[in-house]
Order: structure tokens, then sequence, then C-alpha cells
């Protein structure tokens, strides 16, 4: 026993131990988040429960437990409870419901239950009865309607995105218009121009637009009234509804789907997941505007972050005499890596928003005071605030390329008779290129999944309208904007129905998951290769 | 990639003639250029990261900013000595209250301005005005009546003119003493019940008396006045009276300098409620002003001695109520004459008979200023915004003073030490920024936030120092290099894994399933432990045919199912034991035996989930020190017959120690600065306990929530900047530490 702790072999298994702690820690997230999330989109099975107080309950099981019993005696089995989301939230009140699997007296599962994906209330879990046609239209029932059904929804989508253009860039361009010449009035107006031509003519302007308005309102009026077919539903505990068809985005009976069809199934669900906007409170749908706002988030910050990293790399490398001083400076830069993100986020809305954007507010946009344009949070702000926490990443990784550097390779430059300029622009810069490259992938990963700064400089849980549109200028810097990372935040912690939108929370966090994971393994693949090649060139 | 710079001249420029030459210096100008541009951008840049610090103090500066004063207004007014005096919010026009009646003046000039209403006081004199009450006060006069008024500011923007109309308001006077004596002291409330007024003439009984309103069916309001005893308890000489507005309590200030309190809750049955305090500074010394601060909950009491402080009334009991201490301030020279408190805040001016004027912030007991003394002054006002002082003298001369006075509640003492607010038993550390109610005090103790940063960064560091520097030791001395390159880049990964992932997976998955297990969660290490022995036991018994097929280094392919068996293990132990020793439910165990409540978001998943953010970190630099120790002392080491665990733990270890050193550091100041994980995996409540099963709410995880609603420049927002700075002052102190202290260290190790 002795030799046993002696020869130190336990406390190096024990040591081992933690190490494969850790790498199981890692694996266990990665593989939770995936087994929750990825599975959200496959159609489940529908079952309707008979229960043993004579209520039917129609639903999907959700997740499975055993029922605590703390003043059981030894030996009692083990009993369990299942959670069956049940969906029809207008209709019952909640989405889920726990039920004893000792209550359940049969299950079954029908082929013509259905599930119909709604715009607004969630699913609804039931039986398509009947449809109907408006004005005049025929009714038809059974069988037959679920096919009408699903022949009808194409033409149902187009209108809906009809309606949707007119709404979001015919109206939203009349209103842009709108304001504008109102703030042009404004400006005017503050010039000491109350009358006279210019103002007239916007003023005409104005009612044109307005009579535009109008036209356009009656247009979506009519649009909006669309076909007039109604769906007659029906739902456990011999509820009846009625569904426009408008407001169904998609009718599916997973009990009569195959492996292919659920599988195409999933395939639109996760297109909608990354290309549609998001519905019910961020709920549902999809989350493109957080996807768009992420990646504008970071280009712009990296356009900003990459030309300041590298010349402050330069100068600290290349230009700047080394000495106390330039340690000095580099310890604080790289010491700045490790000041907190809510720090910089604090510096952002501290410098930028409040002094330069306000700054900014009251020389160019005075006539739209006291309402905000820069001095608010926006996306330009967000990008700049982490252009800042992220500039000593590129400096570090561009400076670890110049010292990689062979001198020798500087000094035959010179001694053909180059300039340093000459030598930095032509041997210098693209030798270090992969490093500033590594260096602004790590950089672009660490933006993507920071969130923090960005909840106080700019970021909103739901954004109307995206920070790039068809209204002229086409870029709008100042709007705010959605994120991945608030998002997750957002949903999984603010909305009032986290049961149902845990599931959406994996799903995004996956998809920030891969975006992360891919630029670290870009950054780490670059480096290898780099690394390797200046072991080569070193010899 | 490397470039062979093409082209270019061969040979000296010079020699080629004219126009090379010209090439030539236009490459040298470029060449300067370059230079100039890259030092001076660099500069700029550098510049600009390093002045983060100064815009952050930029911030925090006006928040401790000493108040200053500047003398505005100094007219004479053609009048005898003042009894009461006030100013608009504009500080434009000012009242004063005089034995012979109320007048109006025009600050600029001190010229007399129209009343706006009838003063009908007969033959009278203004004897006394109550205290107080804003702008609604009441006029004892010497024929024994008691006359309400109200001094109204209408306030009028005429071609983007400001006007201000001053108007005084009378209600019906109230005959209060029959027989016509002047009243002296008088105290008026108005109660929602209706005006309530203390009278105290020449014979020191004090006089009770309400108008109480009742409006009959018709809508006509008839009043009725009603006069009720008061015990008479109180010894010595009557010299001041306050009642606060909600008709609670009078306060009676005597000539022996104590406060007595008559409980007029109950105003048939009005009793003197319990003993008197001694609120003089000194024997001797007589009460000689006494005034709520806005909300009424606070007493400032002033003597004859010159010295002033704050009470409160603390509930010692179901119905027992009684006045406490809370602040003492700066002493006067000479007696209190008049104490004004701000209608903003909790701050209050006093007035001495010498004409020295303080202004003192109630919550922090600090006297902020300390006015040139007067001449004759003998009331004052404070200006209704908080930005301006006035004061009346004797023979009429009257100044005004622009106040500067931004955050008069932030001191160092209120940031971080214990205060007595208003409504608390005791001095405490309390954070809370917003309230429901108009008159609502915020409380900024930073001292709950910090406490909740380190505790947040305790426990993570528990969790997280001991598995990375124990995986990181493996990692670098025992395990097969193959392995490691491979192992590193998913430790690495881990370190990239977004906070607010790691958050959400901590708040809605870890801290309701954790709560299933706590008991097997905290005997997991030793279980694990003990299953890794086992395993090694076993391994060692294997025959050496099944040993052979692992090779050495490779030995950590064999930990991880134990390692999840230890796990599992551990919770279906854990199990067991909460069923035999912890009555079966562990947090009722909690609860009854060791009082811990139990929060479901709390410490134990913070610091397992900060962990994930933090061994990454920790593991990297760690391994990277172990690694870059030279290879001879090891060898050396091996050569003299060490075993490799001793010469890890003997001689790697210490000379990897300065590495070892930076990562913890490094580590901590990722944990003290981390945001999402503590404000997704926390209740976020301000407690100050260390109680591994409670919540916290950090500094970052404040900042994150409050700063989005903190108005620009106000206090709340300048508090989160000082709590910004804390955190950068934290990790850069600590960052900067750790790395001086790896390159002194790797000097002298340097030639090992």
């Amino acid at each position: 026993m002795k030799t046993f702790w002696k020869n130190g072999d336990a406390f190096v298994w024990l040591t081992g131990g933690a190490l494969a702690m850790a790498l199981l820690m890692v694996t266990g997230l990665v593989l939770l988040i995936l087994v929750n999330g990825l599975g959200f989109f496959w159609p489940r099975t529908m079952y309707a429960f008979t229960l043993k107080d004579g209520r039917t309950v129609v639903g999907q099981i959700t997740m499975r437990e055993t029922v605590p019993q703390p003043d059981a005696a030894e030996g009692t089995p083990e009993r369990h409870r299942i959670q069956i989301r049940q969906g029809n939230r207008d209709l019952y009140g909640m989405d889920f419901l726990w039920v004893d699997e000792d209550a359940i007296v049969s299950r079954a599962a029908p082929v013509e239950l259905a599930v119909i994906e709604r715009r607004e209330w969630g699913n609804f879990h039931g039986r398509v009865e009947a449809l109907r046609e408006g004005a005049g239209g025929r009714r038809v029932e059974g069988e037959e309607a679920w096919l009408t059904l699903q022949a009808a929804l194409p033409a149902a989508h187009a209108l809906n995105a009809q309606i949707l253009d007119v709404e979001r860039n015919q109206i939203g361009a009349i209103n842009a218009a709108q304001e504008r010449i109102r703030l042009q009035v404004k400006k005017l107006a503050r010039q000491g121009v109350t009358t006279g031509a210019a103002v007239e003519r916007l003023e005409s302007e104005l009612t044109e637009l307005q009579a535009d308005y109008g036209l356009k309102r009656k247009l979506l009026a009519t649009l909006r009234e669309g076909s007039g077919t109604v769906i007659e539903l029906s739902a456990a505990g011999d509820r009846r509804a009625e569904l426009a068809l408008g407001d169904v985005v998609r009718a599916y009976r997973p009990n009569a789907m195959g492996a292919g069809a659920k599988a195409r199934f999933y395939a639109s669900k996760l297109w909608e997941f990354v290309a549609d906007d998001p519905r019910e409170s961020n709920t549902e749908g999809g989350v493109f505007p957080a996807i768009f706002g992420t990646v504008m988030m970071v280009l712009i910050m990296s356009v900003i972050v990459t030309p300041l990293g590298v010349v402050a790399a330069f100068y600290l490398r290349e230009y700047a005499k080394q000495g106390p001083m330039v340690s000095a400076v580099r310890i604080a830069v790289n010491n700045l890596a490790g000041v907190p993100s809510i720090v910089f986020g604090v510096f952002g809305v501290g410098f930028f928003i409040y002094v330069v954007g306000g700054a900014i507010d009251r020389t160019f946009f005075a006539e739209a005071l006291p309402t905000p344009t820069f001095g608010t949070g926006g996306i330009l702000w967000a990008s700049l605030t982490l252009a800042l926490l992220t500039v000593p990443v590129v400096i570090v990784a561009t400076e670890e390329g110049l010292a990689a550097i062979p001198q020798g390779a500087r000094e035959a430059s010179l001694a053909l008779g180059a300039t340093k300029f000459e030598t930095t622009w032509r041997v210098v810069l693209p030798a270090v290129m992969p490093s500033i490259l590594t260096g602004l992938i790590l950089a672009m990963a660490r933006a993507a999944g920071e969130v923090a700064p960005l909840m106080i400089t700019g970021v909103v849980k739901l954004a109307p309208t995206l920070p790039l549109d068809g209204q002229w200028p086409f870029v709008h810097l100042e709007r705010k904007f959605m994120h991945l990372g608030f998002h997750i935040y957002d949903v999984g912690f603010q909305s009032p129905n986290v049961d149902a939108a845990r599931p959406m929370v994996f799903m995004t966090a996956i998809l920030l998951l891969l975006i992360v994971l891919f630029l670290n393994l870009a950054a780490i693949l670059i480096r290898g290769k780099l690394r390797k090649k200046y072991a080569v060139t070193a010899l | 990639m490397v470039q062979q710079p093409t082209g270019g001249p061969a040979r000296p420029a010079r020699l080629r003639g004219f126009a090379l030459s010209s090439r030539l210096k236009r490459r040298l100008v470029a060449d300067g250029v370059a230079r100039r541009v890259v030092t001076l951008g660099g500069m700029i840049i550098i510049g600009s990261i390093l002045s983060i610090l100064i815009v952050i103090i930029g911030q925090v500066y006006p928040l401790f900013a000493p108040p200053s004063v500047e003398p505005a207004v100094n007219v004479t007014l053609a009048s005898g000595p003042p009894l009461r005096v006030g100013i608009d919010e504009y500080q434009t026009v000012a009242y004063r209250v005089g034995a012979e009646g109320v007048s109006f003046h025009a600050l600029k000039d001190g010229a007399p301005l129209p009343l706006g209403g009838e003063l009908a006081l007969g033959d009278a004199r203004v004897t006394c005005v109550s205290q107080g009450g804003d702008d609604q006060f009441a006029l004892g006069l010497s024929d024994g009546r008691v006359l309400p008024v109200a001094v109204h500011f209408d306030v009028e923007h005429v071609a983007g003119q400001r006007e201000v109309t001053p108007q005084l308001r009378v209600r019906d006077p109230v005959l209060v003493y029959e027989h016509g004596a002047a009243v002296r002291l008088l105290a008026y409330a108005v109660t929602p019940a209706g005006p309530v007024m203390a009278t105290v003439t020449g014979a020191d009984r004090i006089v009770l008396t309400a108008v109480e309103e009742t409006t009959s069916l018709m809508d006509e309001t008839t009043s009725t006045t009603v006069q009720y005893a008061v015990p008479d308890g109180i010894s010595g000489e009557i010299t001041a009276l306050a009642m606060d507005q909600r008709g609670d309590d009078l306060f009676v200030g005597t000539a022996a300098g104590a406060v007595w309190r008559l409980d007029l809750r109950d105003k048939a049955d009005v009793q003197v409620g319990g003993s008197p305090v001694q609120a003089a500074s000194a024997p001797g010394a007589g009460i000689s002003a006494l005034q709520f601060l806005i909300g009424d909950r606070t007493l400032v009491v002033g003597d004859s001695g010159g010295g002033v402080s704050t009470w409160q009334m603390l509930r010692a009991g179901a119905d027992a109520r009684h006045l406490v201490r809370v602040n003492t301030f700066a002493p006067h020279a000479g007696r209190i004459v008049a104490i004004q408190a701000s209608r903003r805040d909790k701050g209050f001016l006093a007035l001495d008979d010498r004409g020295v004027i303080h202004l003192n912030y109630g919550t922090t007991g600090k006297t902020l200023l300390t006015l040139p003394p007067v001449a004759d002054a003998a009331a004052l006002a404070y200006a209704p915004k908080a930005d301006g002082i006035l004061a009346v003298g004797a023979q009429g001369g009257l100044q005004t003073w622009a106040l500067k006075n931004r955050h008069p509640e932030i001191t160092l003492k209120s940031l971080f030490g214990k205060i007595w607010y208003e409504g608390y038993d005791a001095p405490a550390y309390v954070w809370q920024s917003t309230g429901g109610s108009d008159d609502f005090e915020a409380k900024f103790s930073l001292t709950p936030l910090l406490y909740g940063t380190l505790k947040g960064t305790l426990y993570a560091l528990l969790f997280a120092v001991p598995l990375a520097l124990l995986g990181a030791l493996y990692a670098s001395q025992f395990m097969h290099p193959n392995l490691r390159q491979r192992v590193k880049p998913v430790v690495e990964i881990m370190a990239a894994l977004p906070s607010v992932v790691l958050g959400f997976i901590a708040g809605l998955w870890l801290a309701p399933n954790m709560e299933k297990i706590v008991p097997g969660i905290f005997l997991m290490p030793f279980v694990m432990a003990g299953c890794i022995l086992a395993a090694l036991v076993l391994w060692r018994r294997c025959p050496r045919a099944v040993r052979h097929w692992v090779k050495p280094g490779y030995e950590f392919m064999l930990l991880i199912p134990v390692v999840l068996g230890g796990g599992w293990l551990a919770i279906q132990l854990g199990a067991g034991v909460e069923h035999v020793f912890l009555q079966g439910d562990y947090r009722h165990w909690l609860l009854s035996v060791l009082g811990l409540t139990f929060d479901q978001r709390n410490s134990l998943v913070v610091g397992f989930a900060m962990g994930f953010a933090v061994v990454p970190i920790i593991f990297t630099i760690a391994e990277d020190s172990l690694s870059s120790v030279p290879q001879h002392l090891r060898a050396a080491s091996l050569a003299l017959g060490a075993t490799p665990w001793q010469t890890a733990i003997r001689v790697v270890l210490p000379t990897a120690s300065p590495g070892i050193f930076s990562a913890v550091m490094i580590g901590l100041g990722r944990a003290v600065g981390e945001t999402m994980i503590v404000l997704m995996a926390t209740g976020n409540t301000p407690v100050m306990d260390l109680s591994i099963f409670s919540g916290f709410r950090a500094m970052s995880a404040n900042i994150a929530v409050e700063l989005p609603e903190a108005p620009d420049g106000g206090t709340l927002f300048r508090v989160l900047f000082v709590a910004a700075l804390l955190l950068f002052m934290l990790t850069f102190i600590m960052n900067t530490a750790a790395e001086l202290i790896r390159l002194r260290l790797r000097k002298r190790y340097r030639y090992l």
C-alpha cells in the first residue's frame, strides 16, 4: 500500500481525472445543446390520450420524469409523469400539461391528427373538419378538406408575402419620405423660414404622399380580406374553432408522415429558422434579423478594427523605439484584453453615444431633437465598442507575426536599397498577412459571442427594420439591431412562455456556437499552418 | 507567402541621373510620410485605447466634485425682521413673511410685487409662522387666530420670455384663542383629513386644533373647527414645534434640550409618546429649531448651543416607537435660528445667529458646505430645485446664492460604507436604485455588489483552479504528446464558448437539474477520486498483456469512463445520503439544521458555469508554462531516481510557478468581469451572505441591467460608472501585477 502512494501513480491518475472531467464538461455541454436543439424541428408523433377522469388530451410528449415520492415506503415502484405539449393556447390557456402515467387509460396515434402552425397563438392540435370558401364558395368536409387546404396554402402564402411587401416596403417608404419632409420643414422653421416656395413645395409633396398612403391602406385592406377561406377545426375536449386560411403557416399530419416526408419537413423548418422573421414575441418563426444584425455588426467592427490594430502593431514593433516605454504600452495593451467587456460597453455609452453621438445630433440632426438620432444606442456604436474591445487581440496577433518574421528578410530588403516603407509594404506586410488574418478572425469570434456590452449600446429584442434596407441611404448605422446572443438572453429569460421558447433558444445557441466555433477553428488552422511555415523559415 | 521585393533599384539611385533622383526623392518622401502616419496613427490609437480610463474617470469625477456657491443677488428690502422667506423655482421672485404680513419681491431689484390675494389682518400682527410644508403654511396672529395661506407661482411663457407671477391664496382663519392671546409657536399640517395645527401661547400649553371638512350630499363642504385636549406632561419651556404632514406625530422641543413626542394618530386620545429624548448637543442648551426632511420621516434638531442632528422614529415592537439619533453634523458657533429642508433630496440648510449657513446632507451626515457669514440673517430658504439659497436679514438685507450641488447623496461613505436610511433599523449596506414612490430615496451602496462579484469569483475559482491546474499538470507532464495535440484545441474551443450560451445553460438547464442532485454534487469529487484510485488498483492487477494494450501516456483514455461512472455513482449515493442523513429532503435539512435558504439559481450553479469560462484560460496558460520548463531539468531529476510524479511536483511545478500564478490571476480577472453568466445564473438580489446556496448581484450584471435605464448624467448613471471603474481597476491592476511578477520570476529562473 505504501508503494501505491509513494510511486505517485495515484496522483498522476487523479490529475488525469481532472483533465478528463474538464473535457467531459465541454463535450457534455455541446452534446446537451445539440440534443436539445436539433430534435425540435423533427415532427413528433401526436398522441390522443384518454385519461381516467374521462378527459382526452391531444399532443406530443416533450418530457418524462419520475414523480418524487418522499413519503413512500421502501420498494414502492417508481411512478412517472409526462409533459404533453397540447398546443391550442387560445382554447386551453397553456401550452404544456403534466400528466401522471397512472392516470392514462389509453393512448392512440390516429393518422388524421393535424398540427396547424398559426401566425398567432402558437400551434393548433386537432382535426380539420371542413374548409369553407368565402363569398358563396363551396364547403368541403373530411379528407377532401385536408387536401383542399394543402392545395390552397401556397396561394395563401403568396398573398401573405404580398401583404408584407406592401406593409413593410411600400408603406415603409412612404413613412420614411413623410418623416424626411417633416424634418425638412422643421429645419426650415429653425432657420426662420415658415412660408415661401420651399415650404409650399414640401407641403404639396406631403399631401401627395398622404394620398398615396391612403391608396396603399386601401390595397392592404383588400389584400387582408384575402380569399375569405375559413378552416373549421375541432380539438380535444369537444372544442371547435375556426381559422382564416391567411393565418395558417403550415398544416401537417405527423402521424401520417414517413421518414422522407419528415426529413423534408425538418429541412423546411430549418430554412424557416434561418431565413424568416420571428413571430409570437420571438418564440416562433426564425431568427433572420438576429443573424443579419450579428453578421453586419461583426463586419462593421472588422472594417474598423483591422486598420487600427495593424497600424498600432506596426508602430509598436517596426517604428517605435524599443524601450521601457514601449514595453509598458505593450503590457497595458495586453492587459486591456483582460478588462471586462462590460467596461468597454460603459465606455461606449459614456463616450460614443452621449459625447460623440450627442455632438453629431446637435450638429447634423438638430431638427429631429429631442428625439436622438445618433445620441442613442445603434449598430455603429455597438460595432465601435466591440472594435475597441477586440483591438488588443489584433494588435497582439499582428505583433506576434511581426516578431516571427526573420530579421534577415528585412535586412535583405534594406540592403538592396529599399526604404523602410518599401520594406514594410512589400516584405513585412505580405509576410505578416496570415497573422493579421488570425487576429481578425479571433476578434470576429470574440465579437460574435459577446453580449454584455451590446446590451447597453444598441441591441434590442425586436428591431422593426434591418440596418440595411431599400430606403435611402440604404445603410442605417444609427438603427438598433438584433443579435443572436442577446436573442438567447431575451427569449430564454424575458419571454413569457419559457417552456415553449426553450427549444428555440437551444437552436439559436447552436447557431451562435457554430459561428463562433467555425471562426475559432479557422483561426487555429491558420495559426497552425503559420507556425509550420516559420518553423521551416527559421532554419 | 513572403514576397521577394521585385524590381527596385539595384544600385544607388544617384548614379542614374536626374530622372531617377526625382524618383528617389519621391520614395524618400513616401517613406517619411509613412513613418509619420504610422507613428502618429499608432500613438493616437494606443492613446485612445488607454483613454478609456480617462473617459470613465471623467464621468465619475462630478460625483465627488465639492458643491460650490456663488453669490447671485444682493438687494435690500425696506422692511422689518422676517419670520419666513421663500423663493420660486426659477429664482426670480421671493416672498417674505414679517410682522405686518406677506410681501412679494422681484429678486432683480427687491421691488415689491402685488400680492394677488387679500390678506385681511385687521389690527393684528403676525407673531409666528409655521415651518416646513413647502409653500403652504400658516400665520399665527397676535389676536389668537391662525391664518392658513399658500403661496403659488404662476409661470407663463410670453414671447419666449418667462414670467413668474406670485399669488397669495388665503384660507379661512381659525380662531384658536378666544381670549385673544398672541400665538407664540405654531405647527401646521394639511393632512388627508383636513388641516391640523398645534399652537403655543405664552402659557406654554399646547392647543391642538383641527379643521374637519365634511362634504354633504349636496356637495357643499362645511368645515368645523375642533379642539382636542393635549395631556399636560411636558416639562420645561416649549421652544419649537414640528408636525409631520401625515399628522401622525407632533414633536415638541423645550428649553431644557429635550424633544417630546405627542402621538396624534388618535386625536381624541392624544398621548405623550414614550419618554423625551435629550437631543441638545450640550447640557444647558435648549432646542431652538425643529424641521422635517422631505418625506417627513427624519427630524432635524437644532439647538441653542449650535448642535445639529437628525433623528428617526424607530419601531421597537408592535406599537412602541421612539426617536433615535441618526447623524450629528458639524456644530455651529451660535444658536441655530432656522433650518430649511430641500424639496429634492435629503439635504437641508441650517442658519445660526451669527449668520453662518451650513449645507448638510441628512442621509450621509456630511456637512457639504459652509457659507460666509451674512450679517443679522434671520430667515432662509432653499430653492425648490435645490440649486439656490436665499437668506434675509433682520434689517431687510437679501442675499441669494447660486448653488451647484448635483450629487449630494454620494460620498465615499455612502458608496462603500454603512448608511442609516429612513425606514431601516440600523445602518446597512443597501443597493436599491429605483423605487415606487416620488419621495423614494435611491440607495447606492456598491458594497453588496462588490461582495457579490467577489463571491461569484471565489466559487468559480474554487471549482476552476484545482481542475485546471491538475489538468494542465497531467497534460504537460504525463500525457502522450500526440494526444496532447488533440486535447489542447478542445480546451481552446472551450475558451471560445460564448458566455451567453453558458449563462443560458446554467440558468435554464443546470439550475433546475442541479437542484435535484445537490448532495450528489458535494460527494462527486470524493467519489470520483475514489473511483479513479480503485481503477488504478484494478489496472495494476490486470495481466501484463492487457496493460500493454494501452501505450504509456494514453492511460487518460481509460479515465474517461471512470470519471463518467464516478459521476453517476456520486449522484446515486447522493440520493441515498439525502434519504438517510438529510431527512429525505436536503433543502428542508439546510433550512432547519444550518438555517440556510436554498435558491434555485445559486452560487453553486454560477461557480460551475463560470468554471467553464475560467478553466480553459487557466489551463492554457498554466500548460504553456509547465511545458516550457527546460527538458534537462526533468531529465536530471529522473536520472537521479525521482519518480515522474516527484519530478513534476518538486522540479517542474516550482520552476513553472510564475506562469501558474499569472494563469490564476488572469482567470481571476475573467471571473471578476464575467457578466452574462452571473446575470443569467443568479437571482440578482443584492444580498450579502457567503452561503453557496444563495444568489448574489454582481457589479457587472448590475451595470448591464441598470445602465440602459439610467438617464445621462444622473446620479445612478455616474454610480454605475464608478462600478465600471472599479471593475477596470480590479482587472487591470490584477493583470498588470500578474504580468510583472511573471516577468520578474522568469528572470530569476532564466539561468536554470
